[in-house]
């Protein structure tokens, strides 16, 4: 499905993302782990056509170029920032989105009634967004990102913010949107939750450390949790293990 | 304490912020600069002499007693001497009227000079332009205080009928000035000078600072992102811009109109009012672009707010608007004729002071089209540079 070719991009003299190679398959929650200035974000960008890269391709759906729109049309992307309009009510905002993806009509509300029910705020449809909770925000952009039913669902840090049982129950919605047929890629800096993804790459500094099922790099690094994994490639594997140890591409 | 780390932190962001620093220091300097060439030269009638007949010889006479007025700068036309059909010397001075360079003509036929050697006052033709009140009322008022002079250069009577007495009476006697508008009328008010130009200079001035916030928090907000990440092109959020923008621009647009139909008691035809319409229109869209390519060039909120003292005071002062362009140096008159606000008061002063149709109007109208192309083409420019690869 998402094929990163030798990926690089430099912003002045500071190294984004370091010559990274990495496959994604389709109906797998895929995540995406690494500190602040791992390079996640700059990759999302990449992909969703944002940023240029500096060198590497891109192959998605079997196409070289993530501007073309029928491309387009077929990702979702849920970004960071509370991308939405205060001004409009939930349903409101979810009707445009969906419309900037072709929806209309009958289609347009059943997809809305859908992705409501999916995060849980039908009752709270005719809010305004600037009355939302913090979590209630993330959700409404979360059905946003996803109405015009994406292969392809990007979320850069969804649930950045949000209290540790809503936390659940976003993953709770990732496992059923997957189900449903959906791809999913996910990055989190709280790396103990991505045990919940089908598979992981590990980042540092731009660079690829790991990638595998998160039970099987716990096991490769002999650590209980997926944080302590991590920490163990960085150490083997980052920019300041040993000559010897340093990997990079799997 | 507290104060001094909150002031230093406000000053460490100004300071870093080069732009915000550059319009800081530049806007004052710029409006201060207009103001100064907008308030402190006195206004200057540009005047034609046309003399025909015996009339002809007393030219040099004349023109000195003009010059000699300070509110007077005396033009030289090229009427040929030897033209002397009265239908066709009114022609002439009609169009040199109306090519905008001289704002009056004073016409002495040798009519004037059997009226007074026969004893009576004499007429003399002023022709003014008429569409600007304050250069028709410096010229008449400059004229009128000059009649004296142009009395005296005029050659005395001497009959020996009269005595010196009578002589003196009649070289004395003050010439009659007849007044011909080639725009308005003497009912002329200064307020009919000004309105024609409301409609399209507001509706630009709000379209202008709306889209340049809007959009500049539509970008910071990451809406936009999400926008052009869709299958969208900009061209297509601009026009959604465009659409969303008109309806308000023309509730405006209306707004004002009535006020000034209904209010101000302004009489214009259906045909004007249609160009007021298309004008207004052309300046909305002119706005819009300009707004959202200031608020795609301003790096945050606080310099986006900035380009509006930069792009609308520069055209209050020298759109011709309030002031008279021609009274500034040359290279702001250059300035002017680059801005989309001059061309539109000239357009609407073109139609509803000098009744000229619509589409007579025709070089404003492209100016202003080519405004909005320029704008578009630098907002895709930087849009696409800024938001996509």
């Amino acid at each position: 499905m998402l094929a990163i070719h030798n990926l690089t991009k430099t912003y002045g003299g500071l190294t984004a993302l370091d010559h990274l190679t990495l496959s994604i398959p389709e109906g797998e929650i895929f995540g995406l782990l690494g500190p602040n200035g791992a390079g996640k974000t700059t990759l999302l960008r990449i992909l969703t056509g944002l940023v240029a890269p500096t060198g590497g391709k891109v192959e998605l759906f079997g196409r070289y170029a993530p501007t073309q729109p029928e491309v387009r049309a077929m990702v979702g992307y849920m970004p960071q920032q509370d991308a939405l309009y205060p001004g409009l009510t939930v349903s409101e905002n979810i009707r445009f989105f969906g419309r900037m993806y072709g929806l209309n009509g009958e289609a347009l509300e059943t997809r809305l009634e859908e992705v409501l029910a999916l995060v849980e705020l039908s009752h709270r449809r005719d809010g305004l967004v600037s009355t939302l909770s913090g979590g209630m925000t993330r959700r409404a952009m979360l059905a946003s990102a996803m109405v015009h039913h994406p292969r392809l669902l990007i979320l850069d840090e969804p649930t950045s913010g949000v209290d540790p049982s809503l936390r659940l129950r976003f993953w709770g919605w990732f496992s059923r949107l997957v189900d449903n047929g959906m791809s999913i890629l996910i990055t989190t800096h709280h790396i103990s939750e991505a045990s919940h993804c089908h598979q992981v790459v590990f980042l540092r500094e731009g660079r690829l450390l790991e990638q595998g099922e998160p039970h099987r790099l716990m096991k490769q690094y002999g650590t209980a949790d997926l944080e302590a994994a991590f920490v163990q490639a960085t150490e083997q594997k980052g920019p300041n293990a040993p000559p010897s140890q340093k990997g990079g591409q799997p | 304490m507290t104060i001094r780390w909150i002031a230093l932190r406000v000053i460490l962001e100004i300071i870093r912020d080069r732009r915000t620093v550059a319009f800081f220091l530049l806007v004052p300097v710029v409006v201060m600069t207009l103001i100064f060439y907008a308030v402190s030269q006195d206004e200057t009638a540009h005047v034609g002499v046309v003399t025909r007949g015996v009339a002809r010889l007393f030219d040099a006479d004349l023109i000195k007693s003009l010059e000699n007025e300070t509110d007077i700068e005396v033009v030289s036309l090229d009427i040929p001497d030897e033209e002397t059909d009265l239908v066709r010397i009114e022609t002439a001075i009609r169009d040199h009227l109306r090519s905008g360079r001289v704002d009056a003509i004073l016409y002495m036929d040798e009519k004037l000079l059997v009226d007074r050697f026969a004893g009576r006052r004499g007429t003399l033709h002023l022709w003014v332009e008429g569409s600007r009140p304050t250069t028709t009322a410096t010229a008449i008022s400059a004229i009128a205080s000059a009649m004296d002079d142009l009395a005296d250069a005029l050659p005395v009577v001497i009959d020996t009928q009269c005595s010196a007495d009578c002589a003196n009476s009649v070289n004395a006697t003050p010439m009659e000035l007849t007044k011909h508008y080639l725009y308005g009328s003497e009912d002329y008010r200064m307020v009919d000078f000004f309105l024609p130009v409301f409609p399209p200079f507001f509706v630009f001035f709000f379209t202008f600072i709306l889209s340049t916030i809007t959009f500049q928090r539509e970008r910071t907000r990451g809406t936009l992102e999400r926008i052009l990440i869709a299958p969208v092109s900009f061209g297509q959020v601009v026009l959604g811009y465009v659409g969303g923008f008109f309806l308000f621009s023309l509730a405006q647009a209306v707004i004002i109109l009535t006020y000034i139909i209904v209010l101000l008691s302004f009489d214009i035809t259906w045909a004007q009012m249609f160009s007021i319409a298309g004008v207004t229109l052309l300046m909305m869209l002119v706005g819009l672009m300009m707004g959202l390519l200031a608020s795609f060039l301003a790096h945050n909120e606080f310099q986006a707010i900035q380009f509006i003292p930069l792009v609308v005071l520069p055209q209050v002062f020298l759109s011709d608007m309030i002031w008279d362009i021609q009274r500034f140096p040359q290279v702001f008159q250059w300035i002017a004729y680059f801005l989309p606000l001059t061309h539109a008061n000239w357009a609407m002063r073109d139609v509803l002071l000098k009744n000229h149709s619509f589409w007579a109007t025709w070089p404003h109208l492209l100016m202003l089209v080519g405004f909005f192309m320029a704008a578009w083409l630098g907002l895709m420019a930087v849009g696409r540079k800024r938001t996509s690869y």
